[in-house]
């Protein structure tokens, strides 16, 4: 496991009492092992899910601050939380992979069809995410298990203990508050 | 770029947080509620007549200790599963007084087939144990329920299935004060197969009770 610096454990402390400027720089800081760790784990992942698995666990992180023991080391809490997520990910991410058609062959004219550079895709994940983590809990847990990990919504439903129709209105306003979101940031 | 604007966003939005007490002390409080609840079940039964000369019986001390430790470390294992950073042998540790109390009544069944041979292990209807040990079992099951929703943490199916073993072995605890049942096989069919059989309902009612509270707040 990554060395800790002495430094987090008191940065996720004040956190807790809402530091804003200690957790930015906690979150900051972690990133670097953050990104080792998954790489060691995950050893044929990609760039870009190494990066989603790093944000998904920033994310779990910010939701779990409530369990963090100061008395015990911050390294292994912040793990603990990157191999529940990150498995996620990466799991998402096989199931996609075997799900779709690899369009190697394809005349190179057809790269006139994309719509958006590489570049822009990126933007706007960031931007996306970022909207979803201002999301209220409920709204975000429903659009991250029905439209980001591709649930159906018998699935989600099963997972979480919600009926279909509370999954359905709670992705319908969290969509609506997404939009609004992301047309208030443009 | 994206990731630094992730946690822009999240520093941004950052409110103070009430941090969860140790597993340990956690434990405390559940323990706090559920022994006299239970107490005030096995009293409210009937405490059976031999229960003096029972307790100086070193074998009944001895599945009494490992059931009510089963209990102990069960609830224990449960608060433990919420948390990331708790190593995964404390989640599998309810398995060892299970095992020594599976154990002891076992080597009884295996006496008794000794000494009569296998028409000794005669099993009869003891359809009591069932919602007896429920009963008993009722509030400490209520109590990791509210502890295990408050917490919003990982792990929970594990979670559930370990609180629900917590407070089904602390009913069957109680249900050996109250009820006049010694004969192993006994034990072993009707007190154990209802605290397996309760764990795996309660443990499933509490997991979607407790998934509820991680998604719910749906406006």
């Amino acid at each position: 496991m990554a060395e800790e610096d002495p430094s987090w454990r008191e940065w996720m402390r004040a956190a807790q009492q809402g530091d804003r400027a200690a957790y930015a720089a906690l979150l900051t800081a972690v990133i670097p092992p953050l990104r080792r760790l998954v790489r060691a784990r995950w050893p044929r992942a990609g760039l870009a899910e190494i990066e989603d698995a790093v944000q998904e666990t920033l994310l779990a992180l910010h939701g779990s601050r409530h369990l963090y023991d100061p008395a015990r080391p911050f390294m292994p809490f912040l793990f603990g939380i990157m191999r529940f997520r990150a498995s996620d990910v990466m799991r998402h991410t096989r199931r996609a992979a075997a799900r779709e058609t690899p369009i190697d062959d394809v005349p190179e004219t057809s790269g006139a069809l994309a719509t958006n550079s590489t570049v822009d895709q990126t933007l706007d994940a960031g931007t996306l995410r970022a909207a979803i983590a201002r999301l209220p809990a409920g709204q975000r847990q429903a659009l991250e298990m029905t439209k980001l990990r591709e649930m159906s919504l018998e699935e989600a439903a099963t997972e979480s203990g919600l009926s279909v129709t509370a999954l359905k209105v709670a992705t319908h306003r969290g969509i609506k508050a997404l939009r609004k979101l992301l047309d208030g940031s443009k | 770029m994206e990731t630094e604007r992730l946690i822009d966003c999240l520093a941004g939005d950052l409110a103070p947080v009430r941090r969860l007490p140790p597993p340990s002390v956690r434990l405390g409080t559940w323990l706090l509620v559920s022994l006299p609840a239970v107490a005030l079940v096995a009293w409210g039964s009937g405490l059976r007549p031999d229960l003096a000369s029972r307790l100086a019986n070193p074998r009944f001390l001895l599945e009494e200790a490992a059931a009510l430790l089963t209990s102990l470390v069960g609830a224990y294992a449960a608060l433990c599963a919420l948390l990331p950073d708790q190593p995964g042998w404390k989640l599998w540790l309810p398995l060892a007084p299970m095992a020594l109390w599976l154990g002891s009544l076992g080597q009884q069944c295996l006496e008794v087939v000794l000494r009569f041979g296998p028409a000794g292990l005669r099993v009869t209807s003891d359809a009591m144990c069932l919602p007896a040990i429920a009963l008993g079992g009722l509030v400490p099951a209520i109590a990791i329920v509210v502890l295990l929703r408050r917490a919003r943490g990982f792990r929970t199916t594990h979670a559930c299935f370990c609180g629900a073993l917590g407070a089904a072995a602390l009913g069957a605890t109680a249900l050996r004060l109250y009820h006049p049942q010694d004969a192993a096989i006994m034990v072993i069919v009707w007190q154990l197969g209802s605290v397996a059989l309760l764990s795996l309902v309660a443990g499933g009612i509490g997991r979607l009770l407790v998934r509820t509270s991680e998604h719910g707040h749906l406006a």
